[in-house]
């Protein structure tokens, strides 16, 4: 049944004509900088992410990384107050560096600044030189400041940033090592571990940026927690310098990638995420090039199986109308795959704008020979205005999304950031071929329970073209 | 040795004087101090105490946050306090549960911060009203970001009242303001009274009017006590805040006493009603039956419904009775640390022990003040660990030194909690609320009993024979 009661009061409404809405956001689809950098920090090891701000900002991020990976998660503050905030904010960081390495003493902290601090304009590299300066001879942890402001960008700028000042920080030139860095962007643990066992299959060891595989899905083992104890190492950030390429997977997370190339000469790819067949063959095909390693049959075999679900599955999925909304090179990714389920893509909707994304955009279209509506820089109202007039069948998103499908009364298939309203964040799957295995079966399932009947046949139209009755008698 | 200080917190001496071991001496515990940096805190902002605890649960208000777009994001869908689309007037609004669907915001760029956001402010304020125009008012609150450049919201939300002709109200919380989402609660409150109250007439009064302040419908919990205040006779006249619709709020003061239940957030408002318009009001705790069963009756007494109240007490107190019984029996002995963010500490700590039998080991608040803190001491037993402004260090540390069967607490303590092979449950928001009055206190003894009994508690070992 549909939320929207029939709004009897006239006027324009909240379901009713779409406006041109320029200055107010209503149910965003993007967060700020800082909780990209954070989610960053949360695949390293031994590393301590600290947000100089006011302390709400750090507890906000807490709680949403809390609920959607059901782990308990560290991120400090500098917790600013009003003194501070008109003599800056130095003190407090200070202090801060000062607690965390006495503390829990980790190999990095990372400090993440916030709107308030960046326009108070606190110079926080400053600042961590003097902290170094005043405990000299200390055995310091590494400190890496990483400017957050969010009234710029969004969260995905935030992971690359962060990415970006790490490989800065630590990457230096040695001897060659033959590996290949992987920026990954924010994907559940079970997505970065197929992009390992990808890398096993192939023989190739990769740096993962960051690998938060382990640590976000961790066992219960009644051991104490500290710092996270898997991740990317402090040596392997440094080493990232003498890889043979780095690979973004996120092509909006390639910065650190850029960076590499230019300084170091580590060759810069970045390619779609690897979601369906087409990307990652073309993920796989660019590591074995890069690599200079064949693809072994194993590898051969699982893309044989995930065309095999595609082909069995096809039947429940075909011309399916779709609507998929969140971060850019997931949704862009996600429909490419949709696509080559049969399923026809309708709305796709961005919290931000990007040259890149129109781009992989027209290559879709091209590839779809089909448009879709897309929203780029909108939120979620307006991704529910236009699925008003445009009905889907389903919706692919965050649990953000779950009102909406409620309201069109259509299934929501969770994937993304945050969800906090189902289990097993940590487990969804859809990167590379097992993880697209896995995804068709989940999708596919989805739209089973929901149009099928219990047998798993189409629930008959009630209306048949021909008299049941009179068909029964005559056989 | 009153005052313990953690082995975690040997390098910052601060912290001794916030953890209190009750003993004989009655000792002062530091509290509703800024929170050492560095420290995992769990506390938040004023934004979180004022749009996040207050103004977001009610009904009827756009909810629109001045900020860079992270703080209004994260202040979306984030506590569960339902509604109901029922209004005063009789008439229904369009949309329901609109408080915990929809979030309003500037999303502030960088120009913003640079010459100011308040012209985007009074565009979204009519852009906001013209995607809404059945919303009763709108409610701004400021952050960080616009408390420091120096946006004057007050100034634009009042000439936005008049322009679209509607309530704007102006909540000045930037995170910075205050210790913790105490201070947003403070805010918030004046900001209702001196604005709102005393500013509309309710349709018709009985002598029987109350306001239910300070309780804000988390899981259900304001339509338990509502149900029994109703049956026994009183006429809810205004909620603040959960359920609540806006013109509740600006007949305030048509109330005969007004009911406190949470006293941390809400007694500032209280107090300025009976102030200005002279009505009493009793501070009251509907948590546990013995509570609930105290409460319903000093309401009795005070408005001649004696044999009501005592017919509610019994059909409610009656379903569960029995139950709780068994669960007493279940329960008895657990030892227990409450870790609530405000005053559940001392609202739970007798009830548990007396009513399920539980031992409390450990009581903690995010942001109590002094007054909050006496009713704790008050309400433990020697020996008992009594924390302010906790964090997951020295939770951790406490775990390993006396592990407890259970915690009670909130979401970002509950899953550390479980990794140390701890059952815990939340008592900010729930786990299968509600969890007060009658049926919810035995709600809350079925989650604290099958929690503590999860067969997975048993099989943490890998046994090979
Ligand atoms: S910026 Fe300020 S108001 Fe916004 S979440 Fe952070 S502390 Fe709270
Ligand atoms: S102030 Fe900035 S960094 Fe903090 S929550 Fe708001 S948008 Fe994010």
């Amino acid at each position: 049944m549909s939320n929207f009661k029939e709004n009897n009061m006239g006027g324009d409404s909240l379901h009713g004509k779409c406006h041109d809405k320029k200055f107010a956001v209503i149910n965003p689809t993007r967060m700020c900088q800082p909780m990209g950098a954070v989610q960053a920090m949360m695949g390293l090891k031994n590393a301590m992410p600290l947000i100089h701000g006011s302390q709400g900002c750090a507890t906000y991020m807490r709680f949403q990384l809390i609920r959607h990976y059901r782990e308990p998660i560290e991120v400090a503050s500098t917790s600013l107050s009003e003194k501070t905030v008109i003599y800056g904010g130095e003190l407090n960081l200070l202090k801060a560096l000062k607690n965390i390495s006495e503390k829990q003493n980790p190999e990095i902290i990372g400090v993440m600044s916030t709107c308030l601090t960046e326009t108070i304009g606190d110079d926080v590299n400053g600042m961590i030189k003097k902290f170094k300066d005043v405990n000299i001879g200390k055995n310091l942890p590494a400190m890496v400041s990483i400017p957050t402001p969010s009234y710029a960008g969004s969260h995905v700028e935030g992971y690359d940033k962060a990415v970006l000042s790490l490989i800065k920080h630590f990457a230096r030139k040695m001897i060659p090592n033959n590996k290949i860095n992987i920026i990954l962007g924010n994907l559940s643990p079970s997505n970065l571990a197929e992009i390992k066992n990808i890398m096993k299959d192939l023989n190739v060891e990769p740096i993962l940026l960051t690998d938060a595989s382990e640590n976000l899905d961790a066992p219960l083992t009644e051991e104490t927690l500290e710092l996270h104890k898997f991740g990317t190492s402090l040596e392997e950030l440094r080493d990232t310098a003498n890889s043979n390429a780095t690979i973004s997977v996120t092509k909006h997370n390639d910065s650190g990638a850029k960076y590499l190339e230019k300084v170091f000469g580590v060759k810069s790819i970045s390619g779609s995420m690897p979601i369906g067949i087409k990307n990652t063959d073309a993920f796989i095909k660019s590591i074995s090039d890069a690599m200079n390693v064949s693809i072994p049959k194993k590898i051969i075999r699982d893309r044989g199986r995930l065309s095999d679900v595609l082909v069995d599955a096809h039947a429940y999925n075909y011309r399916r109308k779709v609507a998929i909304f969140g971060d850019v090179d997931m949704v862009i990714a996600m429909a490419r795959f949709t696509h080559e389920m049969g399923m026809i893509v309708e709305v796709l909707c961005v919290g931000t704008e990007s040259p890149r994304f129109k781009k992989d955009l027209n290559e879709l279209i091209d590839d779809m020979n089909h448009k879709p509506i897309v929203l780029e820089n909108k939120d979620l109202h307006d991704f529910g205005m236009v699925l008003e007039s445009n009905p889907v069948d389903l919706i692919i998103g965050n649990a953000y999304g779950a009102q909406i499908a409620n309201r069109f009364n259509i299934p929501l298939f969770r994937v993304g950031f945050p969800i906090f309203d189902r289990i097993g964040a940590q487990r969804i799957s859809f990167i590379g071929y097992n993880g697209g295995i896995k995804f068709v079966d989940a999708i596919t399932n989805t739209i089973i329970d929901f149009y099928y009947d219990e047998e798993g046949y189409k629930f008959a139209d009630k209306k048949l073209s021909f008299d049941t009755q009179s068909f029964e008698t005559h056989i | 040795m009153p005052f313990k200080l953690f082995d975690i917190d040997k390098e910052i001496p601060e912290r001794k004087k916030h953890i209190y071991v009750k003993d004989e001496h009655n000792c002062e515990i530091d509290c509703n101090k800024s929170t050492i940096p560095g420290c995992m805190t769990e506390r938040g902002c004023a934004l979180a105490g004022g749009r996040g605890v207050i103004t977001g649960a009610v009904k009827d208000a756009i909810g629109l946050v001045h900020s860079p777009v992270g703080c209004q994001y994260y202040t979306t869908g984030v506590k569960r306090y339902p509604s109901q689309p029922q209004l005063p007037n009789g008439e229904i609004f369009p949309i329901d549960n609109f408080n915990l669907k929809y979030s309003f915001g500037t999303d502030l760029k960088e120009a913003n911060i640079v010459f100011g956001g308040m012209k985007k402010l009074k565009e979204a304020i009519i852009e906001a009203n013209k995607e809404c125009p059945f919303a009763s008012a709108i409610y701004v609150n400021s952050t960080c970001t616009t408390g420091l450049i120096g946006d004057d919201v007050d100034a634009i939300c009042k000439e936005m009242t008049e322009k679209i002709d509607k309530d704007v109200v102006a909540f000045n919380t930037p995170g910075f303001s205050g210790v913790s989402q105490s201070k947003g609660h403070h805010i918030t409150n004046d900001a209702v009274f001196d604005r709102l109250v005393g500013t509309k007439e309710p349709p018709n009064t009985t002598q029987y009017d109350i306001c239910l302040i300070g309780e804000y419908n988390i899981d259900g919990d304001l339509w338990v006590i509502e149900k029994y205040l109703t049956e026994m006779g009183l006429n809810i006249l205004s909620r603040f805040s959960g359920d609540a619709s806006h013109d509740e709020l600006c007949w305030m003061q048509r109330s005969k006493l007004n009911l406190v239940r949470c006293q941390r957030s809400a007694t500032y408002i209280a107090d300025l009603i009976e102030e200005k318009y002279g009505i009493p009001y009793k501070k009251v705790d509907f948590f546990s039956c013995e509570y609930c069963s105290d409460n319903l009756r000093m309401l009795g007494r005070h408005f001649s419904l004696e044999e009501e109240s005592e017919a509610v007490i019994e059909k409610y107190y009656g379903k569960v009775k029995e139950e709780l019984e068994w669960y007493k029996e279940q329960l008895t002995g657990k030892k227990v640390y409450i870790f609530s963010g405000g005053p559940k500490s001392w609202h739970l700590s007798i009830p548990l022990e007396k009513e399920l039998g539980l031992d409390i080991i450990a009581v903690a608040s995010q942001f109590e003040h002094s007054d909050g803190y006496d009713k704790m001491k008050a309400r433990v037993k020697e020996g008992t660990t009594i924390l302010d402004d906790p964090n997951s260090l020295e939770l951790e540390e406490m775990i390993l030194e006396s592990k407890p069967d259970l915690i009670l607490a909130g979401i970002k303590e509950k899953y550390l909690s479980y990794k140390y092979g701890v059952p815990a449950i939340q008592i900010h928001s729930y786990e299968n609320g509600p969890y007060i009055g009658y049926e919810g206190f035995l709600n809350l003894a079925k989650d604290i009993y099958n929690n503590i009994n999860a067969p997975v508690w048993k099989l943490m070992e890998f046994k090979t024979e």
